[in-house]
Protein backbone atom coordinates (compact mmCIF):
# COMPACT_ATOMS: atom_id res chain seq x y z
CA UNK A 1 0.00 0.00 0.00
CA UNK A 2 1.25 3.24 -0.86
CA UNK A 3 1.38 5.86 1.66
CA UNK A 4 3.87 8.43 0.68
CA UNK A 5 4.86 9.82 -3.21
CA UNK A 6 7.70 11.52 -3.58
CA UNK A 7 8.95 13.72 -6.54
CA UNK A 8 12.55 14.30 -7.22
CA UNK A 9 14.14 16.42 -10.28
CA UNK A 10 17.38 16.28 -11.62
CA UNK A 11 19.98 18.68 -11.52
CA UNK A 12 22.83 17.19 -13.88
CA UNK A 13 22.48 16.68 -17.75
CA UNK A 14 24.97 13.80 -17.75
CA UNK A 15 23.52 10.38 -18.18
CA UNK A 16 26.23 8.64 -15.96
CA UNK A 17 25.07 10.61 -12.90
CA UNK A 18 21.57 10.20 -13.73
CA UNK A 19 21.70 6.57 -14.09
CA UNK A 20 23.44 6.47 -10.87
CA UNK A 21 21.30 8.52 -9.16
CA UNK A 22 17.66 6.64 -10.20
CA UNK A 23 19.64 3.46 -9.32
CA UNK A 24 20.50 4.76 -6.06
CA UNK A 25 16.36 5.62 -5.56
CA UNK A 26 15.49 2.98 -6.64
CA UNK A 27 17.36 0.70 -4.06
CA UNK A 28 16.68 2.74 -1.31
CA UNK A 29 13.22 3.16 -1.49
CA UNK A 30 11.25 2.51 1.38
CA UNK A 31 8.22 0.26 2.10
CA UNK A 32 4.56 2.05 1.17
CA UNK A 33 6.52 4.99 -0.55
CA UNK A 34 6.86 5.86 -4.42
CA UNK A 35 9.26 8.05 -5.94
CA UNK A 36 8.80 9.65 -9.57
CA UNK A 37 12.53 11.10 -10.57
CA UNK A 38 12.70 13.02 -13.62
CA UNK A 39 15.72 13.56 -15.38
CA UNK A 40 17.51 14.87 -18.99
CA UNK A 41 20.30 14.25 -20.49
CA UNK A 42 21.97 15.59 -23.02
CA UNK A 43 22.82 14.01 -26.82
CA UNK A 44 22.97 10.28 -25.51
CA UNK A 45 22.24 7.14 -27.00
CA UNK A 46 20.82 4.95 -23.97
CA UNK A 47 20.98 1.04 -24.61
CA UNK A 48 19.30 -1.50 -23.27
CA UNK A 49 21.41 -3.99 -20.49
CA UNK A 50 21.78 -6.56 -23.04
CA UNK A 51 22.55 -5.03 -25.99
CA UNK A 52 25.42 -4.71 -28.02
CA UNK A 53 26.87 -1.08 -28.83
CA UNK A 54 28.03 -1.22 -31.93
CA UNK A 55 24.63 -3.02 -33.27
CA UNK A 56 22.48 0.31 -32.11
CA UNK A 57 25.28 3.10 -32.49
CA UNK A 58 28.49 4.30 -34.71
CA UNK A 59 30.30 4.18 -31.53
CA UNK A 60 33.19 6.35 -32.18
CA UNK A 61 31.71 8.89 -34.58
CA UNK A 62 28.24 9.41 -32.54
CA UNK A 63 31.00 9.97 -29.67
CA UNK A 64 33.34 12.17 -31.92
CA UNK A 65 30.18 14.32 -32.78
CA UNK A 66 30.61 15.03 -28.82
CA UNK A 67 27.25 12.22 -28.20
CA UNK A 68 27.51 10.63 -24.92
CA UNK A 69 26.61 6.57 -25.17
CA UNK A 70 25.33 5.03 -21.69
CA UNK A 71 23.80 1.40 -21.43
CA UNK A 72 21.11 1.30 -18.49
CA UNK A 73 19.91 -1.44 -16.02
CA UNK A 74 16.13 -2.09 -17.83
CA UNK A 75 16.10 -4.82 -21.02
CA UNK A 76 14.79 -3.68 -24.46
CA UNK A 77 16.20 -1.23 -26.76
CA UNK A 78 18.20 1.73 -27.59
CA UNK A 79 17.17 5.06 -27.71
CA UNK A 80 17.97 8.71 -28.35
CA UNK A 81 17.88 11.60 -25.76
CA UNK A 82 18.16 15.47 -25.76
CA UNK A 83 17.27 18.14 -24.11
CA UNK A 84 13.76 17.73 -26.08
CA UNK A 85 13.43 14.42 -24.39
CA UNK A 86 11.70 14.10 -20.46
CA UNK A 87 12.41 11.01 -18.60
CA UNK A 88 10.30 9.51 -15.83
CA UNK A 89 11.47 6.78 -13.21
CA UNK A 90 8.76 5.40 -11.11
CA UNK A 91 11.13 3.61 -7.78
CA UNK A 92 8.81 1.20 -5.18
CA UNK A 93 9.29 -1.90 -3.61
CA UNK A 94 8.19 -4.99 -5.36
CA UNK A 95 4.96 -5.32 -3.08
CA UNK A 96 4.33 -1.59 -4.43
CA UNK A 97 5.13 -2.01 -7.66
CA UNK A 98 2.20 -1.37 -10.07
CA UNK A 99 2.89 -0.89 -14.14
CA UNK A 100 -0.02 -0.08 -14.92
CA UNK A 101 -0.85 2.65 -12.14
CA UNK A 102 1.72 4.23 -13.12
CA UNK A 103 1.73 4.46 -16.88
CA UNK A 104 -1.68 5.83 -15.69
CA UNK A 105 0.56 8.99 -13.97
CA UNK A 106 1.97 9.16 -17.84
CA UNK A 107 -1.30 9.04 -19.70
CA UNK A 108 -3.49 11.31 -17.22
CA UNK A 109 -0.08 13.91 -17.00
CA UNK A 110 -0.58 13.99 -20.87
CA UNK A 111 -3.87 14.17 -21.83
CA UNK A 112 -4.18 17.33 -19.29
CA UNK A 113 -2.42 18.66 -21.89
CA UNK A 114 -5.18 17.90 -24.80
CA UNK A 115 -3.03 15.01 -26.18
CA UNK A 116 -4.60 11.82 -26.51
CA UNK A 117 -2.47 9.29 -25.42
CA UNK A 118 -2.85 5.36 -24.80
CA UNK A 119 -0.65 2.57 -23.69
CA UNK A 120 -0.34 0.28 -26.12
CA UNK A 121 1.46 -3.22 -26.57
CA UNK A 122 3.33 -3.63 -23.30
CA UNK A 123 6.07 -1.23 -23.08
CA UNK A 124 4.87 1.76 -25.10
CA UNK A 125 2.74 4.97 -24.91
CA UNK A 126 1.36 6.48 -28.11
CA UNK A 127 -0.95 9.58 -29.58
CA UNK A 128 -2.21 9.48 -32.73
CA UNK A 129 -0.81 6.18 -33.70
CA UNK A 130 2.79 6.91 -33.15
CA UNK A 131 5.36 6.22 -30.25
CA UNK A 132 6.26 9.29 -27.65
CA UNK A 133 7.46 6.93 -24.72
CA UNK A 134 8.99 3.67 -24.86
CA UNK A 135 9.10 1.84 -21.53
CA UNK A 136 11.06 -0.76 -19.40
CA UNK A 137 11.47 -2.47 -16.11
CA UNK A 138 14.04 -3.76 -13.77
CA UNK A 139 14.01 -5.62 -10.89
CA UNK A 140 17.06 -5.73 -8.36
CA UNK A 141 16.63 -7.54 -4.66
CA UNK A 142 13.16 -6.91 -4.22
CA UNK A 143 13.19 -3.17 -5.39
CA UNK A 144 11.64 -2.06 -8.84
CA UNK A 145 12.29 0.56 -11.60
CA UNK A 146 9.82 1.58 -14.25
CA UNK A 147 11.24 4.20 -16.60
CA UNK A 148 10.53 5.83 -19.81
CA UNK A 149 11.12 8.33 -22.50
CA UNK A 150 9.08 11.15 -22.95
CA UNK A 151 9.35 13.04 -26.12
CA UNK A 152 8.20 16.77 -25.94
CA UNK A 153 11.11 18.30 -28.98
CA UNK A 154 13.45 15.65 -29.51
CA UNK A 155 15.53 16.67 -32.48
CA UNK A 156 14.56 14.12 -34.99
CA UNK A 157 17.26 14.54 -37.52
CA UNK A 158 20.01 13.95 -34.78
CA UNK A 159 17.85 10.97 -33.32
CA UNK A 160 17.91 8.87 -36.72
CA UNK A 161 21.81 9.79 -37.26
CA UNK A 162 22.66 8.47 -33.63
CA UNK A 163 20.47 5.37 -34.13
CA UNK A 164 22.05 4.77 -37.56
CA UNK A 165 24.38 1.31 -37.61
CA UNK A 166 27.64 0.58 -39.25
CA UNK A 167 27.96 -0.56 -42.64
CA UNK A 168 30.03 -4.04 -41.13
CA UNK A 169 27.13 -6.84 -40.21
CA UNK A 170 27.30 -7.76 -37.17
CA UNK A 171 25.24 -10.68 -35.08
CA UNK A 172 25.61 -11.03 -31.69
CA UNK A 173 23.41 -13.04 -28.94
CA UNK A 174 22.24 -9.20 -27.95
CA UNK A 175 18.97 -8.28 -27.59
CA UNK A 176 17.59 -6.45 -30.97
CA UNK A 177 16.11 -2.90 -30.89
CA UNK A 178 12.49 -2.82 -32.50
CA UNK A 179 12.28 0.16 -34.78
CA UNK A 180 9.25 2.61 -33.95
CA UNK A 181 7.23 5.78 -35.68
CA UNK A 182 7.87 8.17 -33.35
CA UNK A 183 6.38 11.69 -32.23
CA UNK A 184 6.75 14.62 -30.30
CA UNK A 185 4.33 15.71 -28.04
CA UNK A 186 4.89 19.56 -29.61
CA UNK A 187 3.25 18.05 -32.94
CA UNK A 188 0.02 18.22 -31.26
CA UNK A 189 0.85 21.12 -28.83
CA UNK A 190 3.47 23.27 -30.11
CA UNK A 191 4.10 25.70 -27.12
CA UNK A 192 4.60 22.75 -25.23
CA UNK A 193 7.40 23.06 -22.20
CA UNK A 194 9.14 20.60 -20.30
CA UNK A 195 8.15 22.54 -17.47
CA UNK A 196 4.90 22.54 -17.88
CA UNK A 197 5.17 18.76 -18.54
CA UNK A 198 6.97 18.36 -15.64
CA UNK A 199 4.02 20.14 -13.66
CA UNK A 200 1.52 18.03 -14.74
CA UNK A 201 3.01 14.34 -14.17
CA UNK A 202 3.48 15.84 -10.52
CA UNK A 203 -0.43 17.18 -10.33
CA UNK A 204 -1.09 13.85 -12.16
CA UNK A 205 0.70 11.65 -9.69
CA UNK A 206 -1.23 12.76 -6.74
CA UNK A 207 -4.60 12.56 -8.89
CA UNK A 208 -3.93 8.83 -9.16
CA UNK A 209 -2.54 7.97 -5.85
CA UNK A 210 -4.85 10.27 -3.64
CA UNK A 211 -1.86 11.79 -2.09
CA UNK A 212 0.20 14.93 -1.91
CA UNK A 213 3.45 14.43 -3.79
CA UNK A 214 6.16 15.90 -1.47
CA UNK A 215 9.03 16.60 -2.58
CA UNK A 216 12.38 14.03 -1.93
CA UNK A 217 14.27 15.03 1.45
CA UNK A 218 17.84 15.12 -0.79
CA UNK A 219 19.58 14.48 3.12
CA UNK A 220 18.73 10.69 2.45
CA UNK A 221 20.96 11.02 -0.75
CA UNK A 222 24.00 9.20 -0.04
CA UNK A 223 26.94 10.86 -2.33
CA UNK A 224 29.11 8.63 -2.03
CA UNK A 225 27.40 5.78 -3.16
CA UNK A 226 25.62 7.66 -6.02
CA UNK A 227 29.33 8.73 -7.38
CA UNK A 228 30.59 5.32 -7.18
CA UNK A 229 27.57 3.88 -9.06
CA UNK A 230 28.47 6.96 -11.67
CA UNK A 231 31.88 5.74 -12.41
CA UNK A 232 30.46 2.38 -12.65
CA UNK A 233 27.93 3.54 -15.21
CA UNK A 234 30.67 5.72 -16.89
CA UNK A 235 33.14 3.13 -17.20
CA UNK A 236 34.03 1.31 -20.81
CA UNK A 237 34.09 -1.72 -19.18
CA UNK A 238 29.96 -1.23 -18.37
CA UNK A 239 29.04 0.82 -21.77
CA UNK A 240 31.12 -1.69 -24.31
CA UNK A 241 32.85 -4.04 -22.41
CA UNK A 242 29.76 -6.33 -21.26
CA UNK A 243 30.15 -10.25 -22.29
CA UNK A 244 28.36 -10.24 -24.99
CA UNK A 245 30.50 -11.47 -27.82
CA UNK A 246 29.52 -10.61 -31.18
CA UNK A 247 30.91 -11.06 -34.37
CA UNK A 248 31.34 -8.30 -37.58
CA UNK A 249 31.85 -8.93 -40.84
CA UNK A 250 33.20 -6.82 -43.51
CA UNK A 251 33.08 -7.07 -47.53
CA UNK A 252 34.30 -5.41 -50.57
CA UNK A 253 35.20 -5.62 -54.00
CA UNK A 254 38.79 -4.37 -55.12
CA UNK A 255 40.22 -4.30 -58.62
CA UNK A 256 42.71 -6.71 -57.30
CA UNK A 257 39.72 -9.05 -55.64
CA UNK A 258 37.38 -9.33 -53.12
CA UNK A 259 37.74 -9.23 -49.66
CA UNK A 260 35.98 -11.01 -46.56
CA UNK A 261 37.16 -9.91 -43.28
CA UNK A 262 35.47 -11.82 -40.38
CA UNK A 263 36.31 -10.46 -36.85
CA UNK A 264 35.09 -12.00 -33.54
CA UNK A 265 34.86 -9.58 -30.93
CA UNK A 266 34.80 -10.17 -26.89
CA UNK A 267 34.84 -7.52 -24.06
CA UNK A 268 35.17 -5.11 -27.16
CA UNK A 269 38.55 -6.86 -28.35
CA UNK A 270 39.55 -8.47 -31.59
CA UNK A 271 39.99 -12.45 -30.49
CA UNK A 272 39.91 -13.94 -33.67
CA UNK A 273 40.11 -12.23 -37.14
CA UNK A 274 39.86 -14.80 -40.16
CA UNK A 275 40.22 -13.15 -43.80
CA UNK A 276 39.07 -14.91 -47.55
CA UNK A 277 40.32 -12.93 -50.70
CA UNK A 278 40.16 -14.10 -54.68
CA UNK A 279 42.88 -11.79 -54.93
CA UNK A 280 46.82 -13.83 -56.51
CA UNK A 281 48.62 -12.44 -53.11
CA UNK A 282 48.70 -14.90 -50.73
CA UNK A 283 51.23 -13.40 -48.20
CA UNK A 284 49.16 -10.48 -47.46
CA UNK A 285 45.63 -12.29 -47.01
CA UNK A 286 46.26 -14.17 -43.72
CA UNK A 287 48.36 -11.14 -42.24
CA UNK A 288 45.46 -8.54 -42.25
CA UNK A 289 43.97 -11.38 -40.12
CA UNK A 290 47.00 -11.49 -37.68
CA UNK A 291 47.50 -8.08 -37.71
CA UNK A 292 43.88 -7.31 -36.33
CA UNK A 293 43.68 -10.04 -33.21
CA UNK A 294 44.03 -8.52 -29.96
CA UNK A 295 42.75 -4.92 -31.59
CA UNK A 296 40.23 -3.04 -29.80
CA UNK A 297 36.89 -3.08 -31.80
CA UNK A 298 37.56 0.38 -33.41
CA UNK A 299 37.55 1.81 -36.84
CA UNK A 300 40.25 4.13 -36.50
CA UNK A 301 42.79 1.41 -34.68
CA UNK A 302 42.16 -1.73 -36.52
CA UNK A 303 42.64 0.25 -39.64
CA UNK A 304 46.33 1.99 -38.37
CA UNK A 305 46.58 -1.66 -37.37
CA UNK A 306 46.15 -3.10 -40.97
CA UNK A 307 48.53 0.09 -42.75
CA UNK A 308 51.03 -0.45 -39.59
CA UNK A 309 50.94 -4.60 -40.03
CA UNK A 310 50.96 -5.47 -44.07
CA UNK A 311 51.85 -1.95 -46.01
CA UNK A 312 55.26 -3.54 -46.03
CA UNK A 313 54.06 -6.49 -47.83
CA UNK A 314 51.91 -4.47 -50.53
CA UNK A 315 50.95 -0.76 -49.87
CA UNK A 316 47.98 -0.69 -51.98
CA UNK A 317 46.17 -3.49 -51.18
CA UNK A 318 46.56 -2.59 -47.53
CA UNK A 319 45.22 0.93 -48.12
CA UNK A 320 42.08 -0.71 -49.51
CA UNK A 321 41.42 -2.94 -46.83
CA UNK A 322 42.09 -0.30 -44.66
CA UNK A 323 39.86 2.40 -46.05
CA UNK A 324 37.62 -0.24 -46.41
CA UNK A 325 36.95 -1.09 -42.49
CA UNK A 326 36.93 2.77 -41.41
CA UNK A 327 33.95 2.98 -43.95
CA UNK A 328 32.34 0.41 -42.52
CA UNK A 329 32.75 0.40 -39.47
CA UNK A 330 32.10 4.02 -37.56
CA UNK A 331 33.68 6.31 -40.64
CA UNK A 332 30.99 6.65 -43.91
CA UNK A 333 27.38 7.08 -43.60
CA UNK A 334 25.74 4.39 -45.07
CA UNK B 1 2.07 -25.68 -15.42
CA UNK B 2 4.11 -28.90 -13.85
CA UNK B 3 6.14 -29.39 -11.42
CA UNK B 4 8.40 -32.86 -11.24
CA UNK B 5 8.15 -34.73 -8.02
CA UNK B 6 12.03 -34.84 -8.18
CA UNK B 7 13.52 -31.67 -8.16
CA UNK B 8 13.30 -29.46 -5.02
CA UNK B 9 12.31 -25.61 -5.21
CA UNK B 10 12.55 -22.43 -3.60
CA UNK B 11 9.95 -19.57 -2.92
CA UNK B 12 11.28 -17.56 -5.21
CA UNK B 13 10.97 -19.84 -7.97
CA UNK B 14 14.17 -21.48 -9.03
CA UNK B 15 14.33 -25.54 -9.30
CA UNK B 16 17.32 -27.76 -7.70
CA UNK B 17 18.05 -31.55 -9.13
CA UNK B 18 20.53 -33.22 -7.29
CA UNK B 19 22.52 -35.63 -9.07
CA UNK B 20 24.90 -36.55 -5.77
CA UNK B 21 24.55 -34.79 -2.10
CA UNK B 22 26.39 -31.79 -2.79
CA UNK B 23 25.74 -31.76 -6.68
CA UNK B 24 22.66 -30.13 -8.41
CA UNK B 25 21.96 -27.99 -11.46
CA UNK B 26 19.66 -24.92 -11.06
CA UNK B 27 17.36 -23.91 -13.75
CA UNK B 28 14.11 -21.18 -12.67
CA UNK B 29 10.53 -23.33 -12.31
CA UNK B 30 7.67 -23.44 -15.21
CA UNK B 31 5.59 -20.85 -13.42
CA UNK B 32 8.93 -18.67 -12.89
CA UNK B 33 8.79 -18.56 -17.08
CA UNK B 34 4.99 -17.79 -17.15
CA UNK B 35 5.05 -15.36 -15.09
CA UNK B 36 8.12 -13.62 -16.57
CA UNK B 37 7.10 -14.07 -20.29
CA UNK B 38 9.33 -14.52 -23.41
CA UNK B 39 12.74 -14.32 -22.30
CA UNK B 40 14.95 -12.79 -24.65
CA UNK B 41 18.35 -12.97 -22.45
CA UNK B 42 20.33 -14.24 -19.69
CA UNK B 43 23.50 -12.78 -17.98
CA UNK B 44 24.71 -16.27 -16.71
CA UNK B 45 28.07 -16.48 -13.93
CA UNK B 46 31.14 -18.35 -14.76
CA UNK B 47 32.68 -21.37 -13.45
CA UNK B 48 34.82 -21.08 -10.17
CA UNK B 49 31.77 -18.07 -8.61
CA UNK B 50 30.64 -18.87 -5.78
CA UNK B 51 26.73 -19.10 -5.18
CA UNK B 52 25.12 -18.00 -2.05
CA UNK B 53 22.06 -19.65 -0.55
CA UNK B 54 19.29 -16.14 -1.29
CA UNK B 55 21.63 -14.00 -3.16
CA UNK B 56 21.31 -13.36 -6.95
CA UNK B 57 23.71 -15.41 -9.20
CA UNK B 58 22.51 -14.57 -12.50
CA UNK B 59 19.68 -12.34 -14.27
CA UNK B 60 17.17 -12.61 -17.16
CA UNK B 61 15.52 -10.34 -19.49
CA UNK B 62 11.80 -10.88 -20.72
CA UNK B 63 9.96 -8.73 -22.80
CA UNK B 64 8.79 -7.27 -19.96
CA UNK B 65 11.91 -6.51 -17.74
CA UNK B 66 15.36 -7.81 -16.18
CA UNK B 67 14.80 -9.97 -12.78
CA UNK B 68 17.40 -11.00 -11.07
CA UNK B 69 17.93 -15.17 -10.21
CA UNK B 70 18.77 -16.19 -6.76
CA UNK B 71 20.80 -18.99 -6.19
CA UNK B 72 18.58 -21.41 -3.84
CA UNK B 73 22.06 -22.91 -2.38
CA UNK B 74 25.09 -22.21 -1.24
CA UNK B 75 27.98 -23.74 -3.35
CA UNK B 76 30.33 -23.27 -6.34
CA UNK B 77 29.17 -22.83 -10.11
CA UNK B 78 30.93 -26.26 -11.81
CA UNK B 79 29.91 -25.49 -15.19
CA UNK B 80 27.23 -23.06 -16.90
CA UNK B 81 24.78 -24.06 -19.92
CA UNK B 82 26.17 -21.49 -22.60
CA UNK B 83 23.79 -23.42 -24.82
CA UNK B 84 21.38 -21.00 -22.56
CA UNK B 85 23.21 -18.25 -23.39
CA UNK B 86 22.45 -18.68 -27.42
CA UNK B 87 18.87 -20.12 -26.66
CA UNK B 88 16.97 -18.43 -23.86
CA UNK B 89 13.65 -19.22 -25.34
CA UNK B 90 14.53 -22.84 -23.93
CA UNK B 91 13.15 -21.23 -20.55
CA UNK B 92 9.74 -20.85 -21.96
CA UNK B 93 9.95 -23.87 -24.11
CA UNK B 94 11.44 -26.52 -21.62
CA UNK B 95 12.17 -24.93 -17.78
CA UNK B 96 13.15 -28.09 -16.38
CA UNK B 97 16.00 -29.03 -18.87
CA UNK B 98 16.82 -25.38 -19.21
CA UNK B 99 19.31 -25.37 -16.19
CA UNK B 100 21.29 -22.45 -15.96
CA UNK B 101 24.79 -24.01 -13.91
CA UNK B 102 26.00 -27.18 -11.93
CA UNK B 103 26.67 -26.44 -8.38
CA UNK B 104 29.23 -28.61 -6.59
CA UNK B 105 29.77 -28.00 -2.96
CA UNK B 106 26.54 -27.22 -1.92
CA UNK B 107 25.59 -26.46 1.58
CA UNK B 108 22.46 -24.28 2.63
CA UNK B 109 19.51 -26.51 1.56
CA UNK B 110 17.33 -25.98 4.47
CA UNK B 111 15.18 -23.72 2.95
CA UNK B 112 14.05 -25.67 -0.19
CA UNK B 113 10.29 -27.28 -0.38
CA UNK B 114 9.61 -30.49 -1.90
CA UNK B 115 7.35 -30.48 -5.50
CA UNK B 116 4.11 -30.46 -2.99
CA UNK B 117 5.02 -27.84 -0.73
CA UNK B 118 6.18 -25.58 -3.87
CA UNK B 119 2.71 -26.24 -5.28
CA UNK B 120 0.75 -24.89 -2.36
CA UNK B 121 2.88 -21.79 -2.13
CA UNK B 122 2.23 -20.99 -5.63
CA UNK B 123 -2.06 -21.51 -5.25
CA UNK B 124 -2.20 -19.67 -1.87
CA UNK B 125 -0.35 -16.96 -3.59
CA UNK B 126 -2.49 -16.88 -7.04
Amino acid sequence: MISAIKVFRSTTVVPYDNIAMETFLTMHVQEGECILYLWQNQDTVVIGRNQNAWEECRVQRFRENRGHLARRLSGGGAVYHDLGNLNFTFASRRADHDPARQSEVILRAVRKLGIPAERTGRNDMEAGGRKFSGNAFYEHRGCCCHHGTLMVHVNLDRMEEALTVSVAKLRSRGVQSVRARVVNLRSFRPDLEIETLEACLTEAFGEVYGLKPEKLDSARLDGTEISLESARMASEEWILGRRIPFSAVMEERFPWGGVRLELTVRDGKVEEALCWSDAMNEQIIPAFGQALTGCPYDGEMLARRILDKTACLDPGMAAGVSRMILNQTDGADP
Amino acid sequence: MHFPKELKYTKTHEWVRFTDENTAYIGITDYAQDQLGDLVFVNLPAPGDALTAGESFADVESVKAVSDVNAPVTGTVEEVNEELADAPEKMNESPYDAWFVLASGITGTDELMDADAYEAMIASEA
